[in-house]
């Protein structure tokens, strides 16, 4: 054939992709296990932008991609897709929540206490460079409170509603398959609540900083305040075909409350999601909380931030600059050309002054 | 009952790569696009194992069309040779196990990024385009709510309005590709960025043509024999790329539309954009005996 080598494309993909996985490497069973044990906040933020609670597939995955994260999430999503829902799970309740760290803002104590549990907030962020020079870092063991701190508590909000501060939210009482799922289902404006916050918790947690500290830097009407912080483990209750219900395990959920004062009340912005990713709560409980009212076009407006914090598809567009654009490229080329051409002709032979 | 009796034997893919619920959607979703000609059905738009804006919509579209006895034709910007082409029909035959070809006359499903083939579609073709912005409003109206309430009430003043300010600006329309369109009347769509030489192929065509945005989770589609018109002012006929005179200089094809190859020599050599129509013409050239399909520019010109 005279023409291109046709298949040419597709032996050079090959080597591209083998060349990419030469840099990493096997991809063993050890590998990915060492990657789940020591990364636990990789994985969590990757299983959070996945919506998809499976450390051993996100380990996977960040395995697979050399640690790329967009990559790593669109691993998961794509076999997310693909997988029955074969059970919904009962509503997750703050009080209900096993708790391991909950800390307010707004008050020097709440009840149920400030519990600080696991953070790196007040440490000093000093390299360990000695590990570089052959010492291992052992952390310290932690020694037990004499008392400890209760599992179950109530929420800050809930407080507020009782004490007339807030209004708290109206319940819903969708239940099963009835709950708007964003993953089955097109995200329409105004959007479903349920969207709302699910689209929240799968967001790019980079995306949603940047527009969730525009907000708080003053793009965004409100001030938001830390009503509560919450890291927890939350019981996935599911019924057996049979009707009991039992628990199919624990996931780790992040979930954070922000207030800011409303004429005589106080507005509440919410978000949670899959694992531990404090920022990512803070920042999309910003967003939330400064959603309503926010003029058309605004980051803090729905439509805006949602989506333009959807990781799989900004990453995907972007990088999609780098597909060929010549047909394209050329349909403009032939327009400019023409408009100059016919200016250049007018130039040339100017029409006689009326 | 038990678990196991609800669900099906594991197994590490579905037929297509998509499951059951998703075809089902993309089926539903791309009947009422055919009943509406030219409006913008949104659908949940799953993930598939490729990046967003790389031809998802698309995908999606054939995964739920294709049957084993489906023959798969994939071009990018014309070529089926191109690298992200050739990756997309690499999974549609590894997941359908469809057999794949090149030439335009024996593909029953063409999914295609930015261009329509030379060669005319019949009726049992369906053409797949992949769209990246779906909206032709966004120029003018980037919020999509507010976009849908202008479709809605046909509110295309300001579309008018900006194809009038080019004219006062520059002369004529700007347009480049995605030329915007009426489509039976009522609907403007964005034909996908297709060139300004492709989109009188569309109209009154006998070929199903459904347009695909996955990461804007939009499909809608032209049905066959269904008019789609170039917004276009009566006094200013609309005008495609000046390539009626190009000849290719690999295939000595001429007549369509062309890539321009910048030349060290400060000029330009041109080839056909349609990849495997210059293939096609050079085999024939070189004594082949090779089935040539009918064109739709007739010597540059597209007969009205």
């Amino acid at each position: 054939m005279a023409y291109v080598a046709t298949r040419g494309g597709e032996r050079a993909i090959e080597q591209s992709q083998r060349l990419f996985k030469a840099e990493m490497g096997e991809i063993t069973p050890e590998r990915v296990a060492e990657i789940r044990a020591a990364m636990p906040y990789l994985i969590d933020r990757v299983m959070g932008e996945a919506s998809l609670y499976d450390e051993d597939l996100a380990a996977l995955a960040l395995a697979q991609t050399g640690g790329e994260l967009y990559e790593a999430v669109l691993l998961l999503r794509a076999w997310r897709t693909t997988q029955p829902r074969i059970a919904v799970a009962e509503p997750v309740t703050q009080e209900g929540l096993f708790t391991h760290r909950r800390i307010s803002a707004a008050f020097k104590d709440i009840p149920g206490g400030q519990v600080l549990g696991p953070t790196m907030d007040y440490a000093h962020r000093i390299l360990a460079t000695e590990v570089l020079d052959g010492q291992v870092h052992r952390p310290d063991p932690v020694e037990p409170a004499a008392r400890p701190s209760p599992a179950r508590q109530p929420s800050v909000a809930a407080w507020q509603a009782e004490n007339g501060l807030l209004t708290g939210a109206v319940p819903d009482k969708t239940v099963g398959n009835d709950i708007p799922d964003v993953t089955r289902e097109p995200l329409l404006f105004p959007a479903k609540r349920a969207h709302t916050l699910q689209s929240l918790a799968r967001a790019e947690t980079g995306g949603v900083l940047a527009l969730g500290y525009a907000a708080q830097r003053g793009y965004g009407q409100a001030h938001p305040t830390v009503n509560e912080l919450r890291l927890a483990e939350a019981e996935i209750v599911v019924t057996h075909p049979r009707g009991t219900q039992f628990s199919a395990g624990r996931v780790k959920v992040s979930q954070a409350e922000v207030v800011d004062k409303k004429g005589d009340g106080l507005r509440l912005g919410f978000a949670a999601t899959l694992g531990w990713n404090e920022v990512k709560v803070i920042a999309a409980a910003t967003l939330d909380l400064n959603a309503e009212g926010a003029p058309k076009g605004a980051p803090t407006e729905e439509e805006f931030f949602l989506y333009h914090t959807e990781g799989v598809e900004s990453s995907g567009f972007c990088i999609h600059f780098k597909l060929p654009h010549y047909v394209t490229f050329q349909s403009s080329l032939d327009a400019m050309r023409d408009a100059k051409a016919q200016k250049a002709a007018k130039e040339k032979s100017p029409e006689p002054a009326e | 009952m038990t678990l196991q009796t609800l669900t099906k034997p594991w197994e590490p893919m579905s037929y297509g790569f998509l499951d059951g619920s998703a075809k089902r959607e993309i089926r539903r979703k791309m009947i009422k696009a055919i009943a509406v000609p030219g409006c913008q059905m949104p659908y949940a738009s799953r993930e598939v194992p490729m990046a967003r804006g790389w031809g998802t919509g698309g995908l999606q579209v054939s995964l739920t069309l294709v049957n084993p006895a489906m023959r798969v034709k994939v071009i990018d910007q014309g070529a089926d040779d191109s690298v992200n082409a050739a990756s997309i029909r690499r999974f549609i035959a590894r997941v359908a196990g469809t057999p794949t070809t090149m030439d335009t006359l024996e593909a029953d499903l063409i999914q295609s990024r930015h261009r329509i083939p030379e060669e005319v579609l019949r009726e049992d073709q369906v053409l797949v385009l992949q769209v990246p912005n779906p909206e032709p409003l966004r120029p003018v109206q980037p919020n999509m709510s507010i976009a849908r309430q202008m479709h809605a009430d046909a509110d295309y003043g300001r579309m008018w309005l900006q194809l009038y300010e080019q004219i006062v600006r520059s002369g004529r329309v700007m347009q480049g590709a995605s030329y915007p369109s009426l489509v039976h009347g009522r609907h403007v769509m964005t034909p996908s960025p297709i060139p300004r030489w492709d989109v009188p192929k569309l109209h009154m065509a006998k070929h199903l043509t459904i347009l695909s945005a996955g990461r804007e989770k939009r499909i809608f589609a032209v049905p066959p024999f269904t008019r789609v018109e170039p917004l276009v002012f009566s006094d200013v006929p609309y005008k495609v790329e000046d390539h009626a005179g190009l000849t290719c200089h690999r295939s000595g094809t001429r007549g369509f539309f062309m890539n321009e190859i910048p030349q060290d020599d400060g000029s330009s050599v041109f080839e056909v954009s349609d990849s495997e129509w210059g293939v096609k013409a050079i085999r024939r050239r070189d004594g082949e005996e090779v089935a040539l399909g009918e064109t739709w520019y007739k010597n540059g010109k597209m007969p009205s």
